[in-house]
Order: structure tokens, then C-alpha cells, then sequence
């Protein structure tokens, strides 16, 4: 197991260094001078313009820029952002937080409500259930999530108003900012619209979430269905039906573990897409996360934040495949069975 | 009262080609207290029998008998959760294929616990200690010779001869009063072969556990076993005690069957042909009407097509039209 674990660790390391070499390159192919794109000063005077020279050596070899490049970028220091002129590494941990509070009511959203789906129409006998089900995930998931928010927006935040639909919460709420979750810190206020705030919040969330959860709920669906009904043939359920077990005991104890370690692999593998789908979703409902502020990023040419953007959201993807993958290992005993033997 | 009785039991599967009777019509009755075989070649429906008498059968299969009994108990209208319950407190079953019979995510010895019932002679903080020393117990007795390292284990650290001295002891800790081994030796070295049967023979003497052993080796079999039924390709061919069987065998098949037991203690011919039936099993889509074993038969004849019902005699039940009787016996003295 230790072995294993640094692996994990160096496959992390390799990959992240493989990501820096590609912002690197990528950085000298910007249409703008090197000093304005590595720190978004746009008129250096002489002293910031020697500071820069030095602190990316840019006098230098390429290969000791890179070095100092990545000195710099792994130190925190990712420059000015053009449009605010505020270092661009506090503004990426204040909206780092509100994307990560997204995902992960988005990824709850789409287990809580996708499993029990999954397991019933792997065990249900009625066929009409399970096309009905298999005819509802395959439309969710090849509806476009643009248009499924722009659509969900028009109905339940303009024509019905029932949902606010942007932003992260009222603007009539002042909320200090503890952890930098929305959800969290309302409950964390200690004040009189601490309940009003924390509604407000949740009110906020429930659009942008269901969009998002539709992609990872329908693929949710589809594996665990296909992983319960080829459990539910091995011999060792009907092992232990033959004990005499009840049915909720085999499927809860027996088959459901075993169906969910390969559900545990896809969601490793639906990250990437996962990520994009999220920067649509924060683009389309304003939320104030690190989607919709590399966006903004973009369109004003602001390369700095397009830099630290990119490079936050391709580490975020980097770090949590490598940590599913190690999950996967450590919960799973089967996996375990490769490497039994051999170290 | 016979402790199992099963009268004309049917299966039907679907296939793509429509449903196909892998068992037809097959009678079974297994008095308290014996040993009884079930002989038959792979395919000939022994394990779906099994299955269909332990009710854990698929959902598609169609199952139709005149009579399922347990112990004076009719199995066919008794409820799902209520046969489940009953069939795990007084019926076990040891699987054929001992490691896939293991859920891998789990430790054996978790998985034995769940078959040990609950005991209330003990108070509750001793509850689980109790429980997992007398699982170590089953182990040993089982012949595993570290139980404890192998209660920990995960089913794919053990080799699959200790699997299934795993699935044995989970067999036996219920304490059954009916014991169906399907190949209990399947994947076992000669001598802890002999050691398992050895343990199960005990077990029917000493604790008056009935055992159904399912094989397809005749002369273990007959080792070990009071009764014998004969299965081919879904069809009881033959049923009685097996010295009887052994001795004067009434169905064509039986006979063939102890005509194909190698003698080693005659000299044989070098490459000289193994004496057989003509042809070979049918396949589940092309099945012979009527007696099923007619197309390879010696002595069948046009009334075959239509199949035998199970007549008996004296406490020996055969199904054939031309069954070898004692006659040969009368003849002599005639002369």
C-alpha cells in the first residue's frame, strides 16, 4: 500500500509539472509582450520592470525561465489581474470556494438521488419502469446543459419567480466570510436574518445544482443499473440467499457495495467534463465561482486570470482523479487482489 | 413422512429459441437420516434441481410440480420471505464453484457469521467473542488448519479448496437438518476429498443430518451414499438403494453408466474402445421426445417416445418401458 501511495504521488507530481510546462509555452504564444502577460503590469515603471526580469529570469536560458516560472506560479505568485489590479492568487481563493460548495451539492445531488434510482431499475420486473428510467437518463444526458439552464431560468426565475436566478445569495444580506461557503457561513452568522440568510442562500443554489446534476445523475443511473444487475447474477447472492438472509440485507450488504466500486471509477473519469459543464452553469446563473470569473477572465483578455485560472481548475481535476483513484483502492478489497502477491 | 418429497417436478427456461423443460417431470423423495446421491452428467439439470428445491432460483425460470414438501410443509404456496427463512434455518447448501460463492468484498469470516444463527445462551457483551470462536471452531472441523488467518482472509487469499472448506463450515454452522452438497470436492486433492466425506458421513450419523450429495462420480458415490437417484439430461432415470442399484441395475442407462466404470484389475488391450453409449447428451434446444436417453438407448424401442412414468418396485423406482428385470435369474432355475 505504501508503494502504491507514491505512485499515486508521483503520477501527481509528473502531471502537474507536465500541466506548468504547457502554461509555460503557452504563456510566450500570447499576443502581448512576455512581462505584461507573466505579471499584468501593463506600464511597468523601471523597478517593477527589473523585478519582473529577475523574478522570471527572463534574461536567462529557457530552461531557467521555466524553473522560475514555476517558482513563481507554485510560491502563489500569479501577478496582477489586468481588469481589477489585484493579485490574481486572492482573487482565485475567493472564488474557489463558491465553485467547490456547487460541485459538491451538485455531485450529493446526483449520488442521493441517482443510486436509489440505478439500484430500483436494476431490480424492478415491471419492464415499462426501467425503459421509462433508461428513457429519462439517456434524454438528460444528451441535453445540452446551456440550454437546460437558459430554459430552467425562463421558467421557475422569470414566468413562474419561484427561484432567484443569479448570484449566490441576495445582496441584502451582508455575510462575513468564514469558510468562503455560502451555505456554511450563513449558518456560522451569528445574527438576526442568520435563517432568512441561510434560505436566501439555499433558495440560490437549487437552480445551478439541478443543471449540474443532471449530467452525473443520468451516467450515476446507467452504472449503477448495469453494475446492480450483473452483482445481482453472481453466485455469492445466491449464496446468500441461501442463508436465509432477507432481501433488503442482500441488496444493502451484498450487492450494493460491490455495484458502487465501479460507479466510484467512472465518477474519477467524469471530472474532466464535469469541470466544463460547471463553467457553464456558473457563466449562465452568475454564480460567483471560478467558472464564471475565467470566463469573465477571457473576454477581457486578461491573462493573467486566464493563467491562474487554468491552472487552479486542471490542478482541482488533477488532485481529485489521483485522490478517487486511491479512494477506489482503499475501499475497494478487490483491487487490492492485483496487487496481492505481487508487493 | 419422508423429509423431502418432490413429485413431477418441472423447469422450464427461456431460451431464445422458446422454453425448454430442462427438468422434466422429475420425482424425488429423501427420507430423514440417509445419504442420499444424486448422480448425473454435467448439464442434466442436478444443480438447477437444487436450486429449485432451495427456492433460490431465477425469476424467469417456470417451475411447476405436483408436490414440493418439506417436512409435511407444501413449499410451493408458502411465501417468499417465509420459505427464504425457513429454507436458511433447516436447509444449506454448498455451491459448486467455492470462490465465487464468496462476496469479495468482504472477509470469509464475516460472511460465516452471518450463517451462524443466534444463540441466546450467551449474554450480550459476549455476543460477538462467542460467535466468532465457534466460527474458528467450524473452520478447524472443517479441516482448515490456521482457522483464525483464515477467517480474516478475503475469499480471493484463499486457494479454492479452502474456499470451499469455507462454504462447508458455513453449511454446517446452521446446523441444518438437510445438507445439499453439490460437488463438494470438486476442486480438492484426493485425500482431503476422502476427509470431507469422511466429515459429512459423520455429520449423518452422529448429528442425524440428511445429506443430498450431488456428483457425477459414480464409484465415490457409492461409497458413501444409502440411496442413489440417477438424473440424465433432466429426467429421473433411476432411483434406490444403492447396493441394489450397483448390484442390478433396472434402467439401460444405470447399466451403462457401471459398464463405463474402468476395471483396472482385468487386462486391457492397448487402445482397445472404453465400452459407451452410442452418440452423446442432447443439447437443452434438441431434445428427444419422450424418454430423453431413447436416440442412444440399447434396447428402446417405438413405445420410448412416449416418456415412462416412475413405476416402482419394491423400494426401487426406475423409468423405462423395458426395464431389466430378475428374469434371467428365473430362467435358470427353469432349466
Amino acid at each position: 500500500m505504501g508503494r502504491y501511495l507514491l505512485r499515486r504521488l508521483n503520477l501527481f507530481i509528473a502531471t502537474s509539472l507536465v500541466l506548468i510546462a504547457i502554461l509555460f509555452f503557452a504563456t510566450r504564444l500570447f499576443p502581448a509582450e512576455l512581462n505584461y502577460a507573466l505579471s499584468g503590469i501593463a506600464l511597468p515603471t523601471s523597478e517593477q520592470q527589473l523585478q519582473i526580469q529577475h523574478d522570471f529570469a527572463l534574461d536567462k536560458s529557457t530552461l531557467r525561465q521555466f524553473f522560475a516560472y514555476s517558482a513563481e506560479r507554485l510560491s502563489g505568485n500569479f501577478g496582477i489581474s489586468v481588469t481589477s489590479q489585484r493579485p490574481v492568487s486572492g482573487e482565485l481563493l475567493g472564488v474557489l470556494p463558491a465553485s467547490f460548495e456547487l460541485a459538491f451539492v451538485a455531485g450529493l445531488l446526483a449520488l442521493i438521488v441517482g443510486v436509489p434510482l440505478g439500484v430500483i431499475s436494476a431490480l424492478s420486473r415491471s419492464k415499462s419502469l426501467q425503459k421509462l428510467i433508461m428513457a429519462v437518463t439517456l434524454t438528460g444526458y444528451s441535453i445540452p446543459v446551456f440550454w437546460l439552464g437558459l430554459l430552467l431560468s425562463l421558467w421557475f426565475g422569470v414566468q413562474l419567480g419561484w427561484l432567484p436566478i443569479s448570484g449566490q445569495i441576495n445582496l441584502l444580506y451582508q455575510i462575513p466570510k468564514v469558510t468562503g461557503f455560502m451555505l456554511l457561513d450563513t449558518l456560522l452568522f451569528d445574527g438576526t436574518y442568520k435563517w432568512a440568510a441561510f434560505i436566501d442562500a439555499l433558495q440560490h443554489i437549487i437552480m445551478p445544482a439541478c443543471t449540474l446534476a443532471v449530467l452525473p445523475f443520468t451516467v450515476v443511473v446507467r452504472i449503477t443499473r448495469t453494475a446492480m444487475i450483473s452483482v445481482m447474477n453472481q453466485t455469492y447472492i445466491r449464496a446468500a440467499e441461501a442463508r436465509g438472509l432477507s432481501n433488503t440485507s442482500i441488496i444493502l450488504k451484498h450487492a450494493l457495495p460491490n455495484a458502487l466500486i465501479p460507479l466510484l471509477k467512472h465518477l474519477g473519469l467524469m471530472l474532466g467534463p464535469f469541470a466544463s459543464y460547471a463553467i457553464v452553469v456558473e457563466v449562465i446563473f452568475s454564480w460567483p465561482g471560478i467558472g464564471a470569473w475565467l470566463v469573465s477572465g477571457i473576454y477581457q483578455r486578461d491573462y493573467t486570470v486566464i493563467q491562474g485560472g487554468i491552472f487552479a481548475v486542471a490542478l482541482v481535476i488533477i488532485f481529485f482523479s489521483i485522490l478517487i483513484e486511491v479512494l477506489y483502492t482503499a475501499a475497494n478489497p478487490v483491487s487490492r487482489k492485483d496487487m496481492y502477491g505481487t508487493n | 413422512m419422508p423429509l423431502l418429497d418432490v413429485r413431477n417436478l418441472t423447469i422450464e427456461l427461456d431460451t431464445p429459441q422458446g422454453p425448454a423443460k430442462a427438468l422434466e417431470r422429475v420425482s424425488l423423495t429423501i427420507n430423514a437420516g440417509e445419504m442420499h446421491g444424486l448422480i448425473g452428467e454435467s448439464g442434466s439439470g442436478r444443480s438447477l434441481l437444487a436450486r429449485a428445491i432451495l427456492g433460490i432460483h431465477d425469476p424467469s425460470w417456470k417451475i411447476t410440480a405436483d408436490r414440493l414438501m418439506w417436512d409435511g410443509k407444501n413449499l410451493m404456496d408458502m411465501p417468499r420471505q417465509e420459505r427464504r427463512s425457513l429454507m436458511g434455518d433447516e436447509i444449506s447448501m454448498i455451491f459448486q464453484d467455492p470462490s465465487g460463492s464468496f462476496n469479495p468484498t468482504y472477509t470469509v469470516g464475516h460472511q460465516l457469521l452471518e450463517a451462524i444463527p443466534k444463540g441466546n445462551k450467551w449474554t450480550f457483551w459476549r455476543h460477538t467473542r462467542e460467535k466468532k470462536l465457534l466460527a474458528q471452531k467450524w473452520l478447524h472441523k472443517v479441516g482448515i488448519k490456521n482457522p483464525r488467518k483464515v477467517f480474516y482472509s478475503y475469499p480471493w487469499e484463499l486457494s479454492e479448496g479452502e474456499c470451499q472448506k469455507v462454504m462447508i463450515a458455513m453449511a454446517l454452522a446452521k446446523q441444518p437438518r438437510l445438507l445439499i452438497a453439490d460437488e463438494p470436492t470438486a476442486s480438492m486433492e484426493p485425500s482431503t476429498q476422502a476427509q470431507i466425506y469422511r466429515l459429512l458421513t459423520q455429520l449423518n450419523q452422529l448429528q442425524n443430518v440428511t445429506v443430498l450429495l450431488i456428483s457425477h462420480e459414480l464409484d465415490t458415490l457409492s461409497n458413501w451414499c444409502n440411496r442413489m437417484t440417477v438424473l440424465y439430461c433432466g429426467q429421473v432415470m433411476e432411483s434406490g438403494p444403492t447396493a441394489e442399484l450397483m448390484s442390478q441395475p433396472n434402467h439401460p442407462y444405470t447399466k451403462a453408466l457401471l459398464d463405463n466404470m474402468p476395471d483396472y484389475s482385468t487386462n486391457v488391450r492397448h487402445k482397445k474402445l472404453m465400452p459407451t453409449l452410442p452418440g452423446s447428451v442432447p443439447a437443452l434446444r434438441h431434445l428427444p421426445i419422450g424418454c430423453r436417453l431413447g436416440p442412444r438407448c440399447p434396447e428402446a424401442r417405438r413405445q420410448c417416445v412416449k416418456q415412462p412414468m416412475l413405476s416402482h418396485y419394491k423400494d426401487r423406482y426406475f423409468a423405462c418401458h423395458f426395464p431389466y428385470q430378475d428374469e434371467v435369474d428365473d430362467d435358470d432355475t427353469l432349466t
